[in-house]
């Protein structure tokens, strides 16, 4: 098995406009280009293989030695989407595992992006979106790039060629390689459409990632460990309150030279370590503009103020979903309950970083990035040279979580080059990074609804979520769609079926901590909220959980595929015999990401009268499962974070300042803490849902019910245990 | 400016650093090139940045480039040249375990260092932190060892 190496050190790797062929031949191989240019809109895919055309992505490439690299516009943070999707090219051309390599796609200039993923066209990775937009696309090209292959056989030797196996062409018992008809190929016109594989050599297979043995052996090159000739290592500090400006700073602190970078000072030295105890240094002697109201960044004042608009007449509410008149009858039907979520930070275990090399004439740079299509142009700003001046390279991350979306640490860097004249590779300390985060917002969400007297479906429901819209804040809200959809995702277009209602989102403003995108978004409160509500119906309406739910997703004009999964849990948890004596079992339900995915956990309760979770148990219905294993594997992953987030998680704000500054006082799950895990990848044929942030939102609520069956205390206010440390457990 | 001379991974390594208090991490990461080994934290919590010590684990962060002096150093990029690191590497890679990768390489650090204080299978149990979520497939690696 090839690992792979995703950062080229030196310049002059290919542009964004993709493959130049010559590049490639003279570097001594050869690329079959097959370009795939999605146009957003909905006409769906065109792949075509243009030769000699410079404005093409390339998604194949096939060297001399026969190995396939496949190009991907996603970018691998963990979850496996460089093997996701190689598989999908090995499956379409009949390779073999250890010839197959991926490598990350540079970042395109061009509109459509040849890399953008299809679902929506920029060349951006998150919301579970990559198998999901590539699955069917990436399929149709490598199923062209093959036909391609087998008509250049044909034109070169002669004859009628089939595809044979581990990148070959067959006719009777003649064989050639794909590497020796590559050139050939990429002078035809290929087809248009192509017959899709039908053999499951790859797909629904548990190949090994293509990027773990250089996980294991130091070889993989994340953001942090680019190396350029010449490379300075810089650091930065911002200001100590959320939205700080610099106002003033001197020239030098401890000897080195001060950079303003607006929202930052960057110092350079000869090492990280040097850099980052200049910044920390520096830090007295800089003042910086902050906003004037201290109230819109202090958790406690926004609380108040959310609980203010939770009941207010005059609030400007968004109407994100209204079936009916809901009314809310009194107590004995029905229920009106507040939970309340924090801020939380990404806390990704690589911290910002980002190497640039700005020269007068050329800007590169190496990122670890989910928002590539943001770089060049954010680059050619700060520079002042044309956006195709711009090189990006995709490097490992080391966890994404939504934050690397951003790209705030990249403009530091382009700056800081651009200032210092020199290759510039900017680390942030860890305080930095928790300090300089764009947080989840934090929510209260108050649910009102009631069961029928034969206590059986939802009959009204009235859902109000009161909290800080990250759109609003972007300014990315468009005015003849005034609804915050991300702020109640996981709230509307549930699967259960439901009488009146009214689902609601109020803006928390005004709201100066700034505000990401974490984890499963908006399904990260929501969720938490709605699934909570439901198990307090089932307990009004005397019916038991899962049963409850089944009810409400089962029957004419129900969701076969939400059933099929609550009942491969049931399956899987062996439902109706409960868990040992001492223990107690929560469950929840989600559909979203295009995926269902059922949820139970077993918990208990410690000598000192915390939770003490003994297993989670998972049914994901996905789609077509292209890889089970790292199926698997990101749901025990979301399983750990939503674990982490539930009990301990949280980002608290006194007056702009952020209250934790590292690990130490952001309590994790630890390998001791880890519960049993079973998961049950439920067979599917539909098109891939998404999986990164599946496993996360149901975790709050199973435990939150868990935890009342166990005690008889509903937890409506997370996290469980606040101001937690490392040091505890 | 100070001159040390370290022994890494076998071989003898001589740095200038500005200051002997400098944290063995920086030193192999940005004096030496050897960018296996992570910074993650700063303060000794999350051993993203350990390495054995004369067999021991210790998390760089936190040891003085002078007190490495003298001592022998392995780093992930030498693991494959020690026999339980080597068994360590491989049933990683049998069970799959990174994801993102980050912290594997203080993972790999911590539970070679247990496997040669005599612990084996369920008893290696290393306290570093893994945002990923990969305890799971760690439990299942280091049955094995
Ligand atoms: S970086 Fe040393 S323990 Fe975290
Ligand atoms: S694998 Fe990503 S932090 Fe452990």
């Amino acid at each position: 098995m090839k690992d792979i190496r995703e950062t080229e050190t030196s310049s002059g790797d290919e542009k964004g406009e993709g493959i130049s062929r010559r590049d490639l031949l003279t570097a001594g191989g050869a690329a079959l280009v097959v370009p795939f240019v999605f146009t957003p809109g909905g006409e769906g895919a065109k792949a075509a293989i243009v030769p000699g055309s410079g404005a093409v992505g390339a998604y194949i490439k096939i060297d001399t030695t026969n190995t396939v690299t496949v190009v991907i516009g996603a970018t691998e943070m963990g979850q496996g989407i460089l093997t996701g999707l190689s598989q999908l090219v090995a499956e379409e051309l009949n390779l073999n595992w250890p010839q197959v390599r991926a490598e990350h796609a540079p970042a395109s200039t061009l509109w459509p992006n040849p890399y953008g993923n299809p679902l929506f066209g920029a060349q951006l990775t998150g919301g579970s979106t990559s198998t999901r937009g590539w699955y069917a696309p990436l399929r149709q090209a490598a199923a062209i790039a093959r036909d391609t292959l087998i008509a250049a056989a044909g034109k070169q030797f002669g004859g009628v060629w089939t595809l044979g196996q581990g990148g070959a062409l067959r006719k009777g018992t003649s064989r050639v390689l794909f590497s020796s008809v590559v050139v050939t190929a990429s002078g035809l016109t290929p087809p248009t459409t192509a017959a899709l594989a039908t053999t499951t050599r790859f797909i629904g297979k548990s190949m090994p990632r293509l990027d773990v043995p250089s996980k294991t052996d130091g070889s993989a090159v994340f953001g942090m460990d680019v190396k350029v000739p010449g490379m300075k290592f810089g650091s930065t500090i911002h200001a100590p309150v959320q939205g700080g400006k610099v106002k003033t700073m001197p020239a030098t602190s401890g000897g080195a030279r001060l950079y303003n970078l607006g929202t930052a000072v960057g110092v350079l030295a000869d090492d990280t370590w040097t850099a980052i105890q200049l910044a920390r240094g520096a830090a007295s002697q800089i003042t910086w503009d902050v906003p004037t109201d201290p109230n819109a960044a202090d958790s406690a004042a926004l609380a108040a103020h959310a609980q203010q608009l939770m009941t207010s007449p005059t609030a400007s509410v968004f109407v994100a979903e209204v079936v009916g008149s809901p009314r809310i009858p009194p107590a004995a039907r029905s229920i009106d309950v507040t939970y309340s979520l924090p801020f939380m930070a990404h806390a990704t275990m690589e911290v910002m970083n980002c190497t640039a090399n700005v020269t007068p004439t050329s800007c590169e740079i190496w990122a670890p990035t989910q928002g590539q299509q943001f770089i060049p142009g954010l680059a050619a700003s700060i520079t002042g040279l044309p956006a195709d001046a711009v090189t990006v390279h995709t490097t490992l991350l080391g966890g994404g979580l939504g934050r690397k979306f951003e790209t705030d640490y990249v403009a530091e860097a382009v700056n800081l080059s651009k200032q210092a004249g020199v290759p510039v590779k900017l680390i942030w300390s860890r305080e930095e990074d928790f300090k300089n985060d764009y947080y989840r917002p934090s929510a209260l969400i108050r649910v009102q609804a009631a069961v029928g007297s034969a206590g059986l479906g939802i009959t009204n429901m009235i859902y109000r979520n009161v909290s800080p819209s990250i759109n609003i804040q972007r300014g990315t809200l468009s005015g003849n769609n005034p609804e915050d959809t991300g702020a109640v995702a996981g709230a509307v277009g549930l699967p259960y079926r439901m009488g009146a209602r009214r689902i609601e989102y109020v803006p928390l403003l005004p709201c100066d901590v700034r505000l990401g995108y974490w984890r499963s978004v908006g399904e990260s409160y929501n969720t938490f909220a709605v699934e909570s509500a439901i198990d307090e119906l089932a307990l009004v309406a005397g019916r038991d959980p899962m049963e409850f739910r089944k009810g409400l997703v089962g029957g004419t004009g129900g969701s076969p595929r939400s059933l099929r999964v609550l009942k491969a849990l049931e399956t899987l948890t062996n439902w109706s015999v409960p868990p040992p004596a001492g223990q107690a079992r929560g469950m929840a339900f989600l559909s979203g990401f295009g995926s269902f995915i059922a949820m139970a956990a077993d918990v208990a309760q410690s000598t000192a009268g915390q939770m003490v979770v003994k297993k989670v148990y998972c049914a994901i219905d996905c789609g077509v499962a292209v890889n089970p294993g790292a199926i698997e594997t990101q749901i025990q992953g979301g399983i750990a974070h939503g674990i982490s987030a539930t009990l301990w998680g949280g980002m608290n704000f006194v007056k702009g300042k952020p209250q934790v500054q590292n690990f130490n006082h952001y309590r994790m799950l630890k390998l001791n803490e880890m519960p049993q895990v079973a998961v049950t990848v439920v067979p599917s044929s539909f098109a891939p849902g998404g999986v990164g942030e599946t496993g996360v939102p149901c975790v709050a609520p199973a435990l939150a019910n868990a935890w009342a069956k166990l005690t008889g205390t509903r937890v409506r206010n997370l996290p469980f245990y606040p101001g937690a440390t490392m040091g505890d457990g | 400016m100070a001159t040390y001379t370290l022994n890494v991974n076998g071989q003898s390594q001589t740095v200038t650093v500005a200051n002997g208090d400098m944290p063995l991490l920086w030193v192999l990461r940005d004096h030496l090139g050897l960018t296996g080994t992570k910074y993650g934290c700063g303060i000794e919590v999350c051993g993203a940045c350990t390495v054995l010590v004369n067999g021991q684990p210790e998390k760089s962060c936190d040891m003085s480039v002078k007190e490495a002096v003298g001592r022998k150093i392995l780093t992930v990029e030498g693991l494959a040249q020690d026999v339980d690191g080597a068994k360590a590497q491989a049933a990683w890679v049998a069970h799959q375990v990174p994801q993102c990768g980050f912290c594997q390489s203080g993972m790999l650090m911590s539970t070679v260092g247990e496997m040669k204080a005599g612990n084996h299978g369920s008893s290696i149990r290393p306290n570093n932190l893994c945002v990923c979520g990969t305890y799971a497939r760690i439990k299942e690696a280091t049955q094995t060892l």
